[in-house]
């Protein structure tokens, strides 16, 4: 313990240093989700409560880019982002991902709907670990006053940001990767690729079907508004949504029935038909060549040149 | 709680989609393959119920319902959930696309051991069904609780802390999860029975056939 670095701040320096950054992550969080919530604001009765796919319509290189070819790239860029050690490897990588982003011309919207989303998580780390990593030989430690039993280890920020900057740049492509092609075409990507077609049909379906249990639900919880129902923490509100939840289950039970019927007098023998036909070009190995490029760069200087 | 993206080590997340993806398999086997679609007709009704958020005080938890789900799909349960695991992540990113193995480990495995617990003893008839359900409700929660921070404990003694903060952030859903499994459970036994049956999915078919 002797080689390390504690330096002792006074008190009145721990809301400066650490709250203050805090908050004010939380109140940027909280700004871009009211924008994210005006952005889709109903102008009629608009829903975003489950985000649709887009329809992919677009002529960026993104949008013209064989499917295929997309997935797998995108997916080996995911891990190989995942699988860094350093910090500005993986600030590299977030900007590549905002890169990849500007070219893609998705929309802003749902990149930081995707943000918002994984906030809750991530700040988990970054307000956890720099108190709770173990200190180790070589580290600086951040004491307050005499508050010697909350010691701010500047090494588990370092890990929180890192950790922070990778699930950015991931999530930053989340958009490109789904948001360029409708998702009937990027599921039979999927499956052209190997991916068992049952896998993208069931994708299909729960989708679908999503929508549909969701609007019964709506439906469900006015009934129980208009008959006086309000959620509390009681009992009385445990009972309410248990019986929901299975009157719920029982419905989409019946419905699966009618569903599948329906299916099969439509003619359904196990498959759905094709949505569109692919047809892999030079370039689209080219963009894909270059971006795992870009990604063994990335590893590279994460692991050899750190 | 769905571990995002970069977390994990890669290895655990390459290995959590390997034993994912056969469970995946096992649990698709297990459920004839013409009754997939309607798996995942069901997979939808679930998705919307962990949407459902329940008050606690200032803030509001959602439930998971692991424990539920198996008791109602069985071993065609793993699919159900790896499958909803993955729209959530699609569509608001949920859980990370790379760590969905993971996720769905965390979430699935509760699931088959509920499922099967809730079919060992449920009984007959009275309220024993509906205790064993709120029983298995509490143990697939507590289980997926304990399952999230051994994952994130697989990243190294830093995780620690992390971890266990995780784990205690679980702690009151574990109870409402318990309270309304049993409700959920106590109401399907006077509704809707069969739909508590072994293989309920599949047991519909004989009348087409």
């Amino acid at each position: 313990m002797s080689d390390v670095t504690s330096i002792t701040m006074p008190l009145w320096q721990l809301p400066v240093i650490i709250l203050l950054p805090i908050a004010s992550v939380a109140a940027l969080m909280a700004l871009l989700r009211r924008i994210s919530l005006i952005q889709s604001a109903p102008e009629e009765e608009r829903d975003w409560s489950v985000p649709p796919f887009d329809d992919g319509a677009g002529t960026s290189l993104l949008h013209t880019w064989d499917v295929r070819c997309k997935i797998v790239t995108i997916l080996i860029h995911s891990f190989v982002v995942a699988s860094l050690i350093h910090l500005k490897p993986a600030i590299c990588a977030v900007a590549l991902s905002l890169t990849i982003l500007a070219i893609s011309r998705v929309s802003l919207v749902k990149v930081v709907m995707r943000l918002v989303a994984i906030t809750g998580f991530i700040s988990m780390f970054l307000i956890i670990m720099p108190f709770s990593a173990p200190i180790h030989h070589g580290d600086t430690v951040l004491i307050f006053g005499n508050m010697g039993w909350a010691s701010f280890n500047l090494r588990g920020v370092l890990l929180a940001v890192t950790i922070a900057a990778k699930a950015v740049a991931i999530t930053l492509l989340m958009e490109p990767l789904l948001s360029t092609a409708p998702l009937p075409v990027t599921l039979y990507g999927l499956s052209r690729l190997g991916v068992p077609e049952m896998v993208s049909q069931m994708v299909l379906l729960s989708y679908r079907y999503l929508h549909v249990f969701r609007h019964e639900a709506s439906r469900m919880s006015s009934g129980m508004k208009v008959r006086g129902f309000r959620k509390q923490s009681d009992m009385a509100t445990l009972h309410a949504v248990a019986n929901f939840l299975g009157m719920l289950f029982v419905r989409s039970f019946e419905r699966t029935e009618r569903v599948f019927d329906a299916m099969r007098a439509r003619g359904y023998r196990g498959s759905f038909p094709d949505p569109v036909e692919l047809s892999l070009r030079g370039r689209d190995l080219i963009l894909t060549g270059v971006w795992l490029t870009a990604a063994t760069l990335l590893i590279l200087f994460d692991r050899i040149l750190l | 709680m769905h571990i995002s993206d970069g977390v994990l080590p890669v290895s655990v997340t390459i290995g959590g989609y390997v034993v994912s993806g056969m469970l995946v398999a096992w649990s698709a086997r297990k459920s004839a393959s013409r009754e997939l679609p309607k798996l995942a007709v069901m997979t939808a009704a679930f998705f919307v119920a962990s949407l459902i958020h329940i008050p606690l005080g200032p803030t509001s938890v959602h439930l998971l319902i692991p424990g539920l789900t198996g008791a109602i799909l069985g071993p065609s349960a793993f699919l159900s959930i790896a499958l909803g695991l993955l729209l959530q992540s699609l569509l608001f990113q949920f859980g990370g696309l790379t760590a969905l193995g993971a996720n769905a480990l965390m979430m699935g495995l509760p699931a088959l051991v509920c499922g099967w617990l809730f079919q060992k003893f449920k009984g007959r008839s009275g309220v024993r069904p509906a205790v064993i359900g709120g029983l298995i409700g509490s143990l697939g929660t507590t289980m997926a609780a304990i399952m999230l921070s051994l994952l994130l404990m697989s990243g190294g003694e830093d995780f620690l802390g992390v971890a266990k903060m995780a784990l205690a952030a679980h702690l009151p859903v574990i109870i409402i999860e318990g309270v309304v499994s049993a409700f959920t459970i106590g109401f399907l036994i006077r509704v809707k029975p069969e739909l508590l049956q072994p293989f309920s999915i599949n047991s519909s078919d004989s009348a087409h056939e």
